[in-house]
């Protein structure tokens, strides 16, 4: 028998993907670019108010995608119908979320000096993604009234580190009994701080709060 | 659900500290993870069991240490040091 020996480590197990993160986050802010990860469970809407986003605001602001979904590349085509710029596809073969890695290989691909924002459309999913630093400047999750009111208390983590909140599908509020005074009690009670902007991505005034904060988000543009 | 990464990132990090310190078959790999760590233990136990029952570390055994708020850390790992223990 040999002899056995305990070597102590106390090392963060996403210690890698943090100094990953750490690197986009040195690249964007040398690129002077923002990035805005995109989070919410599936079917809450994050594609549907990107295409929105690409189409309405092409005009104004040079906007790159990332998106990651589990299999196909069904939202990258989705989005590649409105945007002039190759959307960054990552298929994560089963993995629930997106990670630093994946993010900076896919930044090989963006030119970020034409770029004023990056968006990275995460993994469907109001757990997992809430645990992985990609190097963002900005957490947005997206909370559709379709869902529970108590999907804040529910998954807390997510909520918590969000510095934004999106409420998605307010045009189906005649609908649904989806009672918007107990989420946003549910939101102020894991998050008090949090920023939270009504959108419908369907009705033609309906995201133009979110316009606002993407503009102001957005790199200034030097001028031309 | 993200189990099994946190699994997979627990071996690469035993693999890099084990042949950092020389040390030879890993025994045991101790993991310390919080309520609000969100990872589910049973899975992670789950996960890292089949990746320890393969080399290189046939034999290792995952050792989860509960804790309070959201740590998620390798605490320490258990290995021959390849001396005879008599």
């Amino acid at each position: 028998m040999m002899a056995v020996r305990t070597i102590e480590v106390r090392e963060r197990v996403l210690a890698k993907n943090d100094e990953l993160a750490a690197q986009v986050r040195a690249r964007l802010a040398a690129a002077r670019v923002p990035a805005i990860n995109l989070m919410s469970s599936p079917g809450a809407g994050k594609t549907t108010l990107l295409e929105r986003t690409l189409t309405d605001l092409a005009a104004d602001l040079s906007l790159a995608v990332v998106t990651g979904d589990v299999q196909t590349h069904n939202d990258a085509d989705r989005l590649a119908r409105h945007t002039d710029r190759l959307v960054q596809a990552v298929v994560t073969n089963g993995a629930c979320h997106l990670d630093a890695r994946q993010i900076l290989t896919a930044l090989d691909a963006i030119d970020l000096a034409s770029t004023d924002l990056v968006f990275i459309e995460n993994v469907g999913n109001l757990v997992c993604p809430a645990s992985w630093d990609l190097g963002e400047n900005t957490r947005v999750v997206l909370f559709s009234i379709t869902e529970g009111e108590d999907k804040p208390v529910k998954y807390p983590k997510m909520f918590q580190q969000a510095d934004t909140v999106v409420l998605t599908k307010l045009d189906l509020l005649p609908h649904v009994p989806f009672r918007l005074d107990q989420a946003m009690a549910c939101l102020r009670r894991v998050n008090p701080y949090l920023d939270v902007i009504s959108t419908s991505a369907l009705t033609p005034d309906g995201v133009r709060p979110w316009y606002d904060f993407v503009r102001a988000e957005a790199r200034p543009k030097s001028p031309r | 659900m993200h189990e099994l990464s946190v699994a997979l990132e627990v071996c690469r990090m035993t693999e890099v500290r084990v042949g950092a310190a020389g040390a030879g078959a890993v025994r045991a790999v101790g993991l310390e993870v919080g309520d609000d760590a969100g990872v589910e233990i049973g899975n992670l136990q789950f996960c890292l069991e089949a990746l320890l029952a393969e080399p290189p570390f046939a034999g290792a055994r995952p050792v989860i240490l509960r804790r309070s708020g959201d740590v998620l850390r390798l605490a320490y790992l258990e290995v021959d040091d390849g001396c005879p223990d008599d």
